[in-house]
């Protein structure tokens, strides 16, 4: 039986929260960076919401399409906002150290997705196809169903606007890929991280998926052939960071700072799995500290300095760690980096949410880690606590059939309902809820697909519930968490 | 599978020393890889690959033009690529052309190649690069490709049914 605990319920009601803030509201995700322009970005904590999503339908709650559909919505519309990728317009211009010999010939660029900035374009690409594969839609298939606009009234003359849906984007990445020789596209003007590349293999592989055709296996056989250049890892045996394209030179992970290794693992499982998995146990081993009673934190390597400055970013180091050991189904770390965070870094539940706020002070005054990010409190704890031992993987190479599209689910759910299972076994469909009084909502869920005259149970009480548009409307009493079954 | 985003155009010389474009070939098929004679692995594979499809395909003669375009234009010379293809894969005709030509057709079909020291060259140097192959119809336009991972009979199933029986705007 798979059933979520309280505090994997607790992260997916946290999600929910952040998808129905207000535009541009973003309290409580707002990183030390400045300009979006780091590891903290709305970008990457939107986008891994979008996927641990993805991981907890898959793997967990897979008859409960109506609980993750609307959020994946609602975060991909705010993945489209200005605000998360206005960035562009400066960084397409160049001047950092990688690539300040090539300023002059760079210039401003509007359109996000347009050349290079693979780390926000794969997100947009590869959540829009997260969606569509897993709703079996073609919600993001319209033309400018990936609109990218902006107008000010105070400045900047007529509006920008740029329009892409899933396949057009795929495409023009694919010919981005193409053109580089498949060794990736860049963040960065010239700066082609291994990390970033990956979510488009993902993207390729999805497409594949809904539309036919072979881009994934494209893409990583030319991948493959590229990197064997280079060499995946460097002398240290961590991954290489990434590649100057122009003068082919490749950044090691020098420190070695655990972000690459673990963000890069993490993602790279879904086509390389032993690979990654040969290398994490000796990889890991170098980033993590004991701590009292079974407690593992993250070592992060220190703040560099460039042309005079400190270099001002969020590592995630914890929470990727954390992702990186939930893929590998490494649990004692897994565990040992939860207890961490639930002892020295503020756990924090509200109205039912569970998250861990941002706090910049390095450690307390016996040394534990307490420096946490937003993309590591808010995201990535929770991605890592409703991932599954290969999640990415298996979302990559064991995709549903269209045999699970025609069971019975929970196609609609309110916003009070706390969904903590939703499965089909033998044909039955079992359901956990519970009424979440903290937040509003009427307290229903709907079930779809419904099989003629098949009996549904609310408490082991058969019900005799109102049917619409072929579902069936539940109301969710006030109380405990009650089972639900619909027997066909 | 769309047509790839590609501009078809090239002005380069063929391996008998002949000044061909694009328009060259016009009415004609062509089937376009890109690659240099002393590649030990990537290219002698895909021509074979090609050489194979086209056997099985048995097209008449002038139909498809199969073209191969030096991405190494200092050491594949017409005369070179000349005696390399006639000698192993002689259903092809190669082109090649001053550096910048050779730029000029890389940026248009996309293809990436990029020259790097390799100790096992006699000449010190290999020049890596995409291995895509682009068919293009008799009116100049992209009509497919094929990465390196299609096989040949995958190839033969592809131009059978492009090439043999087109839509009547691609004749």
């Amino acid at each position: 039986m798979r059933q979520l605990d309280r505090e994997q319920s607790g992260h997916l009601r946290h999600w929910d929260e952040l998808s129905r803030r207000q535009p541009n509201d973003w309290s409580l995700m707002q990183g030390k960076g400045t300009g979006q322009d780091d590891f903290g970005g709305y970008r990457f904590q939107l986008a891994y919401m979008v996927y641990g999503l993805a991981l907890t339908h898959r793997h967990r709650l897979p008859a409960a399409p109506g609980l993750f559909r609307p959020m994946m919505q609602r975060l991909i519309d705010k993945l489209l906002l200005p605000e998360v990728w206005m960035y562009w317009r400066d960084v397409s211009r160049g001047g950092s150290v990688f690539n300040a010999h090539l300023a002059d010939r760079l210039g401003e660029e509007w359109d996000p997705v347009v050349r290079d900035n693979i780390m926000y374009s794969a997100y947009v690409q590869s959540c829009a196809l997260l969606h569509d594969h897993l709703f079996a839609d073609d919600r993001y298939a319209r033309p400018g169903s990936l609109t990218f606009r902006h107008w000010s009234f105070f400045w900047g003359g007529g509006e920008k606007r740029f329009a892409y849906d899933r396949d057009s984007l795929t495409e023009h990445l694919y010919w981005q890929m193409v053109r580089n020789g498949y060794v990736g596209i860049a963040c960065e003007p010239n700066c082609v991280f291994q990390i970033c590349n990956q979510p488009a293999i993902l993207g390729f592989r999805l497409h594949d998926l809904l539309t036919g055709g072979t881009r994934a296996d494209d893409v990583v056989a030319g991948y493959e052939r590229a990197w064997a250049e280079f060499g995946r890892l460097d002398a240290g045996g961590h991954y290489n960071m990434m590649l100057a394209e122009d003068s082919r030179a490749v950044r090691p992970n020098e420190a070695p700072s655990p972000w690459v290794d673990a963000w890069c693992g993490t993602l790279m499982n879904t086509w390389n799995r032993d690979f990654v998995r040969e290398n994490y146990p000796r990889q890991v081993a170098d980033f993590l500290v004991p701590g009292p009673d079974g407690t593992l934190s993250v070592r992060s390597a220190p703040a560099r300095q460039v042309m005079g400055q400190p270099v001002v970013t969020d590592t995630c180091d914890t929470g990727w760690v954390a992702a990186w050991a939930s893929e590998m189904g490494d649990r004692a770390t897994l565990d040992g980096l939860l207890a961490h965070a639930d002892r020295f870094m503020a756990p924090t539940w509200r109205d039912g949410a569970l998250h861990y706020p941002r706090n910049d002070t390095p450690a307390d005054a016996c040394g534990h880690r307490t420096e946490i990010e937003p993309m590591t409190g808010n995201v990535l704890l929770g991605y890592a606590r409703l991932n599954v031992a290969d999640g990415l993987w298996g979302l990559y190479n064991e995709p549903w059939s269209a045999a699970h599209h025609a069971e019975p689910a929970l196609v609609e759910v309110d916003r009070d309902v706390e969904v903590s299972r939703a499965e089909v076994v033998d044909g039955v469909l079992h359901a956990r809820l519970r009424r979440e009084t903290a937040v509003p909502g009427d307290g229903a869920v709907t079930i779809g697909r419904v099989p003629a005259g098949a009996r549904l149970l609310l408490g082991g009480t058969e019900l005799d519930a109102p049917a619409v548009d072929g579902g069936v409307v539940v109301r969710v009493p006030d109380g405990p968490a009650v089972d639900l079954a619909l027997v066909p | 599978m769309t047509a790839p985003p590609i501009r078809a155009a090239f002005d380069l010389v063929d391996h008998h020393g002949r000044e061909v474009t694009e328009r060259t070939y016009r009415g004609s098929w062509l089937l376009v890889q890109f690659g240099f004679t002393s590649c030990r692995v990537v290219c002698p594979r895909a021509l074979a690959k090609l050489s194979a499809a086209l056997d099985a395909l048995d097209p008449p003669p002038g139909l498809v033009v199969p073209l191969y375009v030096t991405v190494d234009p200092e050491r594949d010379t017409p005369d070179v690529l000349r005696a390399h293809l006639e000698a192993a894969h002689p259903r092809f005709t190669g082109l090649t052309g001053p550096p910048e030509r050779i730029e000029e057709a890389k940026r248009a079909f996309l293809v990436f190649a990029r020259r790097r020291p390799d100790p096992d060259d006699p000449d010190g140097y290999a020049v890596p690069h995409t291995a895509i192959t682009y068919l293009v119809d008799p009116r100049g336009r992209p009509a497919h490709h094929w990465p390196d991972t299609r096989d040949a009979a995958d190839i033969t199933a592809d131009l059978r049914r492009l090439v043999l029986s087109p839509p009547p705007d691609a004749r």
